[in-house]
């Protein structure tokens, strides 16, 4: 095989797996984020260094979990360059409350801003259980934590969105 | 059986749970605690559904592979011994490259770290299942160092290439999660770097006339793995 053909199937193989995940990559960053345009740069990033790394993947059943992690270091690292670790969400960019203006109704628009308000520990794991469907045990190896933190933290997680749930109710 | 307490938290870390039977049928406010997480997931699932933008693929570098050597038409059965041996030797060349990504460069020995993370995300498990002493000991050659479990138990030991040259990467389970070790006898650093990020935090060490990484959870106590990895280095004493 020529190098021009090699590199003509090393092109194929890696559109037919980004084209598959790219949802769930821009979906996870997004969350990561809670930003549309950090989301898009992430996943700009990711897609970078996933075609360098693209080699290393040798199954590509394992794709999710290894784009997913690719993400994940992305984000870490953007706001590590840019020092953007809180959000105030009196005080949100444009793009941020593009976040939260997506939903369908009044409910869920309460419920995606709780979601959002949760600390970075406690939404993540959420998303990708709930958007990814992780296991808890994938997650903690994802997020590199045992299985019982993980639990605590998803348990935690879903008891302050139904108290903001009732909450809402209440008022 | 499972008492409320532990149903709830279970139910409420995983709404599909279906363990604690024998409980749940004798409590209803379980039972009306279950409703109430599995409907509250619903709307969680669609409150966290984003309208997608079209897949935007950035322009992508050309990977060079003019290192990868084409591999010769098969040879007739006429040819001698030897070249059999060195066609498989030239076919190990061509996935060694392959597989190591030669011909990406980066911009400094830390990029090559992290970037070496990603390519082997699957390293970073969380488990209790050591590599044997025997796997251990093909990837860390004595002359390199004499690790053992005591600064945490190794669960991935693999002979990986950085910067050209081939390093054993080690993975220990820290208190915090896995932690990721290099050992690259031969790579020089003039002085510590610290590496720094939201969810990771690591160092590379001169050591001798080489280096070490060691990267972790952002919570983890790395000084006393690198105390441990130091000690056990071979090539600096």
């Amino acid at each position: 095989m020529n190098s021009s053909s090699a590199e003509a199937d090393r092109r194929r193989r890696f559109d037919r797996i980004v084209t598959v995940l790219h949802p769930d990559m821009y979906r996870y960053a997004a969350w990561l984020s809670r930003d549309k345009a950090i989301a898009e740069d992430v996943v700009q990033e990711a897609l970078l260094r996933a075609w360098k790394s693209l080699d290393a993947l040798r199954d590509d059943d394992a794709a999710k979990p290894w784009l997913l992690t690719i993400v994940r270091r992305e984000n870490a690292r953007y706001f590590e360059r840019r020092r953007l670790e809180t959000v105030d969400i009196d005080n949100l960019t444009a793009s941020q409350a593009a976040l939260l203006a997506e939903a369908p109704n009044e409910e869920l628009a309460e419920l995606r801003e709780a979601i959002f308000e949760l600390d970075d520990d406690y939404r993540e794991p959420l998303v990708l259980q709930v958007l990814m469907g992780y296991s808890t045990t994938e997650i903690g190896e994802l997020m590199g934590l045992k299985q019982g933190a993980v639990l605590t933290r998803l348990h935690r997680a879903r008891l302050k969105l139904k108290d903001n749930v009732a909450q809402e109710e209440r008022s | 059986m499972m008492n409320c307490e532990d149903y709830r938290h279970q139910i409420a870390a995983d709404p599909t749970f279906d363990g604690g039977a024998g409980h749940l049928s004798v409590c209803a406010e379980c039972q009306a605690f279950r409703a109430e997480m599995q409907s509250l997931n619903v709307k969680i699932a669609k409150a966290m559904q984003l309208d997608i933008p079209d897949l935007n693929i950035p322009e992508l570098p050309t990977i060079d592979q003019a290192n990868v050597v084409p591999l010769a038409a098969r040879a007739p059965l006429s040819k001698p011994a030897w070249f059999a041996v060195a066609a498989t030797v030239m076919l190990a060349a061509v996935i060694g490259f392959r597989m190591f990504g030669f011909g990406v460069s980066y911009d400094s020995l830390a990029d090559e770290v992290l970037a070496h993370l990603d390519h082997e995300p699957y390293a970073l498990r969380v488990t209790d299942t050591p590599v044997t002493d025997e796997r251990l000991a093909k990837v860390v050659p004595a002359d390199i160092a004499q690790p053992d479990h005591s600064a945490g138990l190794v669960t991935y030991a693999q002979s990986c290439v950085i910067n050209g040259k081939k390093v054993p990467h080690l993975v220990i389970q820290g208190e915090r999660g896995p932690v990721t070790i290099l050992l690259m006898p031969e790579e020089t650093v003039g002085m510590a770097e610290v590496l720094d990020g939201e969810n990771i935090r690591g160092v590379i060490l001169p050591v001798g006339a080489g280096s070490i990484a060691i990267i972790g959870a952002r919570e983890e106590n790395l000084e006393r793995i690198e105390k441990s990895v130091v000690n056990s280095v071979m090539w600096s004493t």
